[in-house]
């Protein structure tokens, strides 16, 4: 099995540094391997600085591959954050 | 050994003697070297050692830094940390090793080219500058391998002088205990990190002097002439023995400045003289209370909207201002509103001026965005009722201007009265002049505004035509050319006569040699670097403002700004 999804980034920032810290922080955390896909990129999203030099800006989309024991939490709690924009401010 | 000098820009003054200690770029000392087959592992468990010796030390210093609750460092140690752990510092190098059977040192070196190249690809301008901590994470993995002594240590002689390529944030923390006796960086400028922690730690300093780390040897005898910006390496007796007696002069002269901060600002015929800080953030207040000042005459607050992309909101805004009203326990705070633009840039400067001193900055860009300068009036009235706190507008150009200033301010009054929450509505609203057209028309916003400021770094940029950031015509910048002195009084004159406050508030304010030429104008309000008060008090406690008068009525009256250098002399003697 494989969860794809596809999600907006809505922070105004978009991924630097902090969100991008913050995402690999989390996905870190679970044993499954989880990819970003952007454009025709597909990185590790356990790598901060892979994550940042995607450079995601505002409001584009990008798609979160999760595969693995804890694929459905983990893209649960990515989402989360995501939308959460990462605890900066609207 | 023979003497030579080098030449740079003076950013803090005084007189520094001691050896040079030279704090290396550790990335260009990167050797290429092929280890054997069977060494492999031992490489990349010294490179594992290194990379843990580092995020100790970052850990260590976050610590400290919690301690001290300062800006924002602590954050960008937490990027640095994450950089460590992540692949590219951390897997993607022992690979390297692995495959190419290079050094450590080698293989980071390679692994930051590979990153670097990569970050040059991005168009956003936010995230390419984070190669700068990339590199910064890289260097200090390097050093670690090349077991360097970390960039400072702590038994060393404090009679040092540093020499490095520039000082980075997290370096500057450290040099706060004091353990140099003077700066000199390659990099640099007037408001680099480097200039601002030399003049809070009260100690000369020199940046951009090329290649001083290749001119000058680890422990040659350097002297640093702060106020010359000008080194002298390896000096031949003679001038060791000068030098020797002017530091001596220094000294006395700072201990004996500090026997007069508590007593009163006042001239021998018993004027009173208000002598007040500028600050940029709530980190120079200490600065302020330490030096006895009568108050924060300018806040500068857009130090808190440089170097990020979102401004601050109402609330943060209004943190910072409270908390400053609160620690100056009912001393005046003058607040100054957002001065963005020209060489200050802030996010919200959406467009680039071909001549931004002249473009849409200070009041002229809150007026064209009435919903950011609203956001600012509300935090600061709120702040209001906390302290004494003034609101100051910054590059008033005229009367219009200053009506929609107040229809603003009186908006921001009402939407609090709405909300139910607590301001000064007494607040004194003053206006920055600086330029010409307003001092030259200054009785007319005497009337209409509580108070003055003179700002003279920008009414001598306007008046003389010159542009403060362009080296090639700064020998033309004057602030004794007679129009600026005449503006200057006439200034003065005009809020007497309205009986409203004014103050000067430039560089020219901090100057000493100034002062007696300033009491002697009528002026009795100073604002100025926190470092400068004691200084210019020294100079206000041997005047006499009476006998002042006349000298500088003959100042005024000098159109040759040669004779008014003359003059001065003759006042300050």
């Amino acid at each position: 099995m494989m969860i794809k999804t596809q999600i907006q980034i809505i922070n105004k920032l978009g991924l630097h540094a902090r969100p991008s810290s913050k995402l690999a922080e989390l996905c870190g955390q679970y044993s499954s391997n989880i990819w970003i896909l952007k454009d025709d990129n597909k990185i590790s999203a356990k790598n901060m600085m892979d994550i940042l030099m995607l450079a995601v800006p505002h409001k584009s989309k990008i798609t979160i591959l999760a595969e693995g024991n804890d694929e459905k939490e983990a893209t649960n709690q990515i989402k989360k954050l995501i939308k959460s924009r990462f605890g900066e401010e609207e | 050994m023979s003497t030579f000098n080098v030449h740079g820009i003076s950013v803090s003054s005084g007189i520094a003697i001691g050896k040079a200690n030279l704090v290396t770029n550790a990335l260009m000392e990167v050797h290429y070297y092929k280890i054997k087959k069977d060494t492999i592992k031992d490489e990349i468990k010294r490179l594992s050692q290194a990379i843990n010796t580092v995020k100790s030390d970052l850990v260590n210093i976050k610590k400290e830094l919690q301690k001290k609750s300062s800006n924002n460092f602590e954050s960008f140690i937490d990027i640095h940390l994450m950089m460590l752990e992540d692949n590219n510092f951390s897997l993607n190098p022992q690979q390297i090793i692995k495959k190419e059977q290079c050094n450590a040192e080698w293989a980071i070196k390679s692994q930051l080219d590979n990153l670097l190249s990569k970050f040059d690809d991005i168009d956003d301008a936010y995230i390419k500058e984070r190669k700068l901590d990339a590199a910064q994470v890289a260097e200090r993995i390097i050093k670690a391998l090349l077991g360097h002594q970390k960039q400072i240590s702590k038994t060393q002689n404090p009679s040092n002088i540093l020499i490095a390529h520039d000082i980075s944030p997290a370096d500057a923390l450290q040099f706060k205990k004091n353990s140099y006796a003077a700066f000199i960086t390659e990099h640099g400028g007037t408001n680099s990190h480097t200039a601002i922690l030399a003049r809070g730690l009260n100690i000369p300093s020199i940046v951009a002097v090329k290649n001083a780390r290749k001119i000058i040897n680890n422990n040659d005898t350097v002297i640093v002439d702060g106020d010359n910006g000008i080194a002298i390496i390896n000096p031949n007796k003679h001038i060791l023995k000068e030098y020797e007696y002017k530091k001596n002069q220094w000294i006395i002269e700072k201990k004996k400045l500090k026997k007069i901060k508590n007593i009163p600002s006042k001239t021998l015929d018993k004027k009173e003289i208000s002598l007040m800080a500028n600050i940029e953030d709530l980190s120079d207040v200490k600065s302020v209370l330490d030096c006895k000042a009568a108050g924060i005459g300018l806040f500068r607050t857009e130090f808190l909207f440089m170097n990020r992309k979102q401004l601050p909101g109402e609330q943060e805004q209004y943190e910072t201002y409270r908390s400053i009203a609160k620690s100056m326990k009912g001393r005046t705070v003058v607040i100054r509103t957002l001065d963005s633009g020209a060489d200050k840039t802030t996010a919200a400067d959406k467009t680039q001026a071909t001549n931004p001193a002249l473009g849409l900055r200070a009041i002229r860009l809150c007026l064209s965005q009435p919903h950011l300068f609203i956001t600012q009036l509300r935090a600061i009235l709120k702040a209001s009722a906390f302290g004494k706190i003034r609101i100051l507008i910054p590059m008033l150009s005229s009367l219009g201007e200053l009506k929609q200033v107040k229809l603003l301010i009186k908006r921001a009054k009402e939407s609090l009265v709405l909300e139910k929450i607590k301001f000064d509505n007494e607040i004194l609203i003053g206006g920055m002049i600086e330029i010409p057209a307003v001092a030259i028309n200054a009785e007319a916003f005497a009337a209409e505004l509580d108070f003055l400021s003179i700002g003279t770094n920008d009414l001598i940029q306007y008046t003389l035509a010159i542009d403060r950031t362009d080296d090639s015509v700064s020998h033309l910048y004057n602030s004794i050319h007679p129009a600026i002195l005449k503006l200057i009084s006439n200034t003065i004159d005009a809020a007497k006569k309205f009986n409203k406050d004014v103050s000067v508030c430039g560089e020219m304010a901090g100057d000493p040699k100034l002062t007696k030429l300033f009491i002697g104008m009528g002026l009795t309000n100073f604002s100025m670097h926190p470092s400068s008060i004691l200084t210019v008090k020294k100079q206000i406690l041997e005047s006499d403002a009476t006998k002042l008068r006349s000298m500088s009525n003959k100042v005024l009256k000098q159109n040759d700004s040669e004779k008014i250098e003359t003059l001065l002399n003759k006042i300050n003697l």
